[in-house]
Order: structure tokens, then sequence, then C-alpha cells
């Protein structure tokens, strides 16, 4: 499986760009092709979602409903970090590839724990970051491709964890830094950029994966003379209009169409840049090869929520009126549910939506358009408080939900039963700082303390529309990636209590719960290696979720403290 | 691609980020001897030009923000009872900002003396004081401010500063206080009378 590196080649790994321990490296790694991506194997996990169609889907079913009481720890990992854990296991023919907080990479036998190497980026003098997670890597060819947070893409040797190449995307002292996992189709590399709330100018970025060279590069707020400028009808406004583009998009291969999700617009206040602010809050079909934008759909105009749209929709041909629909489906963040068309040449057409937690700004939603009639009472602006709900945090924030073809259910992460206030003022643009519009201290958020639950994973029928089934926390929200599986489970942890569960995907009966060492609020993945089924998750609580737990634990009682500090978790049925 | 690249393949590299505690963290880990990296801090900030170097005594302060921003800050600009003013110290000989390190950068602030803790007061002059704006958790800027309890809060993770009391931590996950750098007031301009009473910066970088 491994052997000892060179001396030379330790050496190198530590003087090169961050350093590369210990002295292992891979023999036989499987190089990750096109057609690999396209259709990956069920024993692998190849990329975030599992497949391009961002499913959170696994074909395995040997861990079923039938025996997953006895899933046991096989093997865990310290990361040696804390800070919130965002990154899913990556795993190509029994090597796992794991991110962790503060731009690092861990290569493990995904079998046994063994540590093959670690990449430690070094980060530049003076640097800092909102959230310094990672949302995960990527994998092609021979390489594992890191998105480091001072917005410089990495390119690893797979086998070694030695740096192939760095590809500089933005200067991180103007707020710009990276966390999504990027996407790759096609020898491409695109990745997205965080800053949201430091007055950034989002974008979508390619990069060719064999040498790092800038590809294309897709502004996702145009400037004066391209189309959707006129959605910016104050002089300037978009030189700073955010539109961060903050999780990895999906992919179509059928019609060769990337979607991928945009950011709230910047600063948060929608009357300091009046417009419909395009690309902000819309999900974009882009061509992989020139990143061309083939269309859009925006899911609420002029944003004044902070509600991020970052999340891309996942792809599904759903039934409707006895028809096949070429559709994607999206839990946004601003409380509804999305059922979109997508069209071969890359349209997004609206199908309709519902709200799938207490929404109080939109009046309605245009049944042709998709465009809702937004309450004006619900509509902060500066020196105009309002309440909305949800908070800015969404009736689900980036977890990411998960599709199964066999029960035909997507099955939700959400929070439910809280508000948020804000009162903008025009805050001075300092590059590199916060530029949202309102301090932190200022930005408000209560809960409804009637509520019998918070937290809560949702299972829709993707066809109907029907919620069958909810598991609800009354004591926690959700901050956990869901992930399922054709043994007819669903795996989750993202609650204060530190628990990893899974549920009956028919049913939404929990089966199983096993108490980590920190909460979990990253994607869970699986997959077998010599022909056993294991599931894989990082457990390390941070970032948002640990803020909102330090305010509601004002609000409800709540204890203040998740504990933090990332493990590794590998679980496999007892034999 | 930032000073982490070439960063320790050639260790006296002038042209690079001020990058001397990494250096040290990598020495420690490769076990090198001292000698390979051989230009001292204070040389190797020097190489790099007054705009980089740290603050030195004698430094004025320039705002970073507002409507005075590049100009020299006076006591008087300062409020009492804050909030607190970002700023660049400020080589009056070369008429440079040090701004291209963003571990230089500062905070200001004035209160009446009679409020400030024993230590605090022996940094300051006339009520004014100045503190690394940089936060000791992962290195944020300490950017806004709770008029409440007159407390420094930075701006990514919530750590809350008493600045009338050394700047020590009153909530959230920084470890340390900010560093204090000595001010004292000369012809109605606080200037820089000593050095940071601490390590600048977070653990990240």
């Amino acid at each position: 499986m491994h052997r000892l590196l060179s001396t030379t080649a330790l050496a190198f790994g530590l003087l090169a760009a961050g350093s590369t321990l210990p002295a292992f490296a891979i023999d036989n790694y499987s190089p990750v092709t096109d057609a690999r991506l396209a259709n990956p194997e069920p024993q692998n996990w190849l990329m975030t979602r599992g497949r391009y169609q961002g499913w959170s889907y696994s074909d395995l079913d040997q861990i079923n409903t039938g025996n997953v009481k006895g899933l046991v720890p096989v093997w865990s990992i310290s990361t040696g970090v804390d800070s919130g854990h965002e990154a899913p296991p990556i795993v190509n023919n029994g090597i796992m590839f794991v991110a962790t907080p503060y731009s690092q990479v861990m290569a493990l036998n995904a079998a046994t724990g063994e540590l093959l190497w670690r990449y430690k980026r070094k980060l530049p003098e003076g640097f800092s970051a909102l959230h310094n997670t990672s949302r995960g890597i990527a994998l092609y060819g021979d390489k594992v491709y890191l998105p480091a947070l001072d917005a410089t893409l990495v390119a690893l040797d797979a086998k070694t964890g030695k740096v192939a190449w760095e590809s500089k995307v933005e200067d991180w002292k103007t707020g710009y830094y990276m966390t999504a996992a990027p996407l790759i189709v096609k020898g491409k590399v695109m990745v997205g950029v965080a800053g949201g709330e430091f007055g950034i100018r989002g974008f979508v970025a390619a990069f060719d994966a064999d040498s790092g060279k800038p590809a294309w590069k897709t502004f996702t707020v145009p400037e004066p003379g391209q189309p959707g400028s006129e959605t910016w009808q104050k002089a300037d406004t978009w030189k700073h209009g955010g539109g961060s583009t903050w999780q990895s998009g999906n992919y179509d291969p059928d019609s060769n169409t990337v979607y991928w999700g945009v950011g709230n617009g910047s600063p948060w206040f929608g009357d300091q840049r009046p417009g419909d602010n395009l690309y902000t809050a819309s999900t974009l079909a882009l061509d992989p090869e020139t990143g061309k934008m083939k269309n859009y759909f925006q899911y609420h105009q002029n944003d004044s929520w902070d509600w991020d749209e970052m999340n891309a929709p996942t792809i599904i041909d759903y039934q409707k009126d006895g028809q096949t629909v070429k559709g994607l489906v999206k839990p946004a963040r601003n409380g509804y549910l999305y059922w979109l068309q997508r069209g071969q040449d890359g349209t997004i057409s609206f199908d309709h939506a519902q709200p799938y937690v207490k929404q109080n700004v939109f009046k309605s939603v245009d049944p042709k358009t998709g465009r809702p009639d937004v309450d004006p009472d619900h509509k902060p602006g500066t020196g105009k408080e309002a309440t909305f709900c949800p908070s800015l945090w969404g009736g689900k924030d980036w977890p990411y939900e998960s599709y199964n073809p066999k029960t035909g259910m997507m099955y939700i992460p959400s929070n439910d039963n809280h508000c948020g206030h804000l009162n903008g003022r025009v805050q001075e643009y300092v590059a590199g700082q916060w530029w949202t519009g309102v301090d932190i201290p200022e930005i408000g958020f209560t809960v409804d303390k009637n509520a019998s639950s918070y937290g809560e994973i949702q299972a829709f029928d993707v066809a109907t529309g029907k919620k069958n089934w909810s598991a609800l926390y009354p004591k926690s929200m959700m901050w956990g990636s869901v992930l399922s599986t054709a043994g007819n489970l669903v795996f989750a942890g993202g609650t204060n209590d530190r628990e990893f569960r899974a549920y009956d995907a028919r049913t939404g009966d929990q089966l199983w719960q096993f108490k980590t060492n920190s909460g979990i609020i990253a994607p869970p993945s699986t997959f077998s290696v010599d022909g056993v089924q294991y599931v894989a998750v990082e457990s390390g609580w941070g970032i948002d979720a640990a803020g909102q737990q330090a305010l509601i634990s004002n609000l409800l009682g709540w204890p203040k403290d998740v504990p933090q500090g990332g493990v590794v978790w590998v679980f496999a049925v007892q034999k | 691609m930032e000073a982490t690249e070439t960063e320790g393949a050639t260790p006296a590299q002038p042209s690079l980020g001020c990058c001397c505690q990494r250096r040290g963290l990598l020495e420690a880990a490769l076990g090198l001897a001292v000698g390979l990296s051989a230009l001292p801090a204070a040389a190797e900030d020097a190489a790099q030009g007054p705009a980089v170097m740290p603050p030195q005594v004698g430094d004025q302060f320039v705002f970073l923000t507002g409507d005075k921003k590049g100009q020299v800050v006076r006591v008087e600009d300062l409020a009492v009872g804050g909030p607190q003013m970002q700023a660049w110290p400020f080589d009056p000989k070369t008429k440079t900002a040090r701004d291209q390190n963003r571990l230089n950068l500062v905070m200001l602030l004035r209160f009446d003396p009679s409020d400030l803790s024993g230590d605090t007061k022996a940094n300051s002059d006339q009520g004014v004081l100045a503190y690394s704006g940089v936060c000791t958790h992962e290195g944020c800027p300490v950017n806004m401010w709770m008029k409440d309890l007159q407390f420094l809060f930075c701006s990514c993770h919530g750590s809350q500063y008493d600045p009338k009391a050394g700047a020590e931590v009153q909530a959230g996950p920084a470890p340390r206080p900010l560093p204090a750098l000595p001010v004292k007031v000369e012809d109605g301009v606080p200037v820089v009378a000593g050095q940071f009473s601490g390590r600048v910066g977070s653990k990240i970088s």
C-alpha cells in the first residue's frame, strides 16, 4: 500500500507551500477520470456530494435497516485542529482524503486509518478569515485539489501530498477567501469564493487541472454594459456587490451544464444597492468549458436578509402529471422549496415552490416566474429595522440535503421557529474588513420560545411535495448534511448533543446513534474496501453552528458551548 | 503565490513578507540549526522598508478610515470613552504609513485616565491608549465596539476585550489579551513610546 518516501521528496514537501508529513507514499493509486466522475463506482466517494448530480446518496446497501444497530467505530483519528469541520471524507479505491480547517489535508488508509501523508498550508503573514473551514477537496487524475483559505488553488500529488502547483485565485487582502470544494469537469477545476461579508465581487473561476493555468472567470455581479448590469441601478454598487460562490456546483453531463449557487448581496441592505442585483441569490447555469453563462434563476431580488443561495440545486428527474420532468430541486435558504425545470440548452424555468419552514417575507410567489412578492414590513433597510423569518441562517443554511432515488424522497436538514431583525447603516468600505452595514453585536436573533422543536430533518416526496416524515430536535438546531443510501438509511449529525444518527429512510424511525467527540457539521460519506462497507464523518463543531448556539443559549438556556476539536470517525457493522 | 511558496527554499530572501515566527516553526520541524536563517527579524523588516516594519518608537499614527483617513491622529480626534479608531503607525521621518503588514494594524482609544487600570494607565498618556488591532484568536480585525460595555469586539468570532483593563478577554474564544502599544503625547499627537507588550496576531498566521 505504501512505501517510504526518499529524503529528497520529504524535504521538498516541507519546503514548498506548506508542509507535508509524514513520509509515506501511495502505490497503485487509481487515477480519477472524467468517465469515473460521470459514473462513480459504488465503493467510492469521489466528490463532495458523491456524484455530479448532488444527491449525497450511495448505492451501497451492505449496511441497511436490518443491521445498522450493529454499527461500531472501527477507527478514528484526531485532526489536531479546532474550528468547524465541514469536509466529507473522499475515498478512491481504499485511500481516503479529508480536508480540515486551516487548509490541511490528510490522506489515510480508508480501512485501517493509517495516516499516509498530511499537507498543512502555511497561511500568509497577517492572514485572517471569517470561517477557517474547508468544505472539501476534489480529485482528478493523480492530483488532489485544495482551495486554500488564502484564495489560492493548490494541487497536491495524490500519492505523496507534495505540491504539484499553486495558482493564485484572488487577493486575500481584499476579503476573498476559499472554502468550497472544487468541481472538476473535463479537466477544468472550478472554484468559488467566499467573502460576502467583506465587500467582494463574486465569481466562479476555472483552472487547467494539469498546469494550474487560469482558464476562465465568470463574475456573479456584472460590470456596466454586461447583461444584468441594469439591475444595479446605483453607480459603482456592483464593485463590492457580493455574490459569493462558497459552495461547490453540481453538473449535468447530459446537457454539459454546471449549476452554481450565488450568495448574498453586499452590503446586506438592499436599499444601498437598488435594483434586483443579478446574479445575487441565484443559481447560474454555466458552460464548464468556457464559463459562459447559459441562464440563471434568481430566488429573491435585492437580497436584504443575508439569504445566500450558494447551494446548487439537486439535479433530479421527477414525475409531474404522468410525465418525467428534468428538474432541479432546491431547499433555499429563504425558506422555500423550489422545483425548477432544466432545459437541454441550460435554461432554468420555474415550476413551483412551497415554504418548508415558517416564512413571513414572501406574501406570495408568482406561479409563472417564481418571483416573490416581498412584504416591505419584513424587509430591513438602512435606518429601517425589520423582523424576518427565518433568520439570516435560513430554513437551511449550507448543509446538504440528500436525494434517495429508491424512496423518491429528499431529506432536508432544516431549522424552523427562528427569526432575525436587522437595522442597517452605511459603513465605510475598508478592503478586507467586515462590510455588511451592521456590526455583529447588533445582529438580532430570536426564537419562538414556545416551539416544540427547532432543528429538523424533513423528508419530502419529490414528486408530490408531501412531507412524509420528519425527525424533530426539541433542544438543538440542525447543522448537519444528510447522507442517504440504498440500504434505506439516512445518516446525519448536526445537533449540539454530538450525536451521529441513522434513520430509516422510509419512515424516519431512528435506528442507531453514537455520541462523538464534538458536534458534527460535516457531510457523512460511505464507501467499501475489500467488500466491507464503511460510513465516515468528521466531527468538529464550530463556525456558524457555534455562533448560533451561543445566541440560543441566552434565549433558551441550551448549553453555551459544544466541545471543539476535530476527529474523523469511520464506522462498520460489527462482525 | 504568497510568501508561503518560496519561504524556506531561500530563507534569507528579503523581499518576502515577515515570516519570522513561521520560519522558526519550520526550523523546529526540520530540526535545523538557527544559523540557516541568518537574517534577524529586525534586519529583515528593515530590509523590506518602512511600510512593513513594525511600529517604532517615535511613530505617529494615521487614520485607516473616516473623514481624516491618512491624516495624523491628534488627541482631540479621539472621543473620550470610545469607540476605537483604527490606524496605522506612521514614520514621520520618511512620511510612510506602515500599512503593508496587516499585523501593524492598531487601535487608538481615549478615556478619562481615572477609568484606567494601573498597568493600562502606565501605557497611556492623557488617557490615550493603543492596542494591536489584530485579534489574538484567528487574526481578524477587532473593529467593532460595544457601546454599553465599552468593550472592543472582534468582527469574526466575537471575542470581547476591555480596553480600560489591559484589553483582557471578557468573552469569546480569544486566548489572550490584545498586545498594548505604549504611547505618549507630543504636541497633541500620540506617538509610539515602546514595543508591543506581547506577540501580535494569532496562532494561524
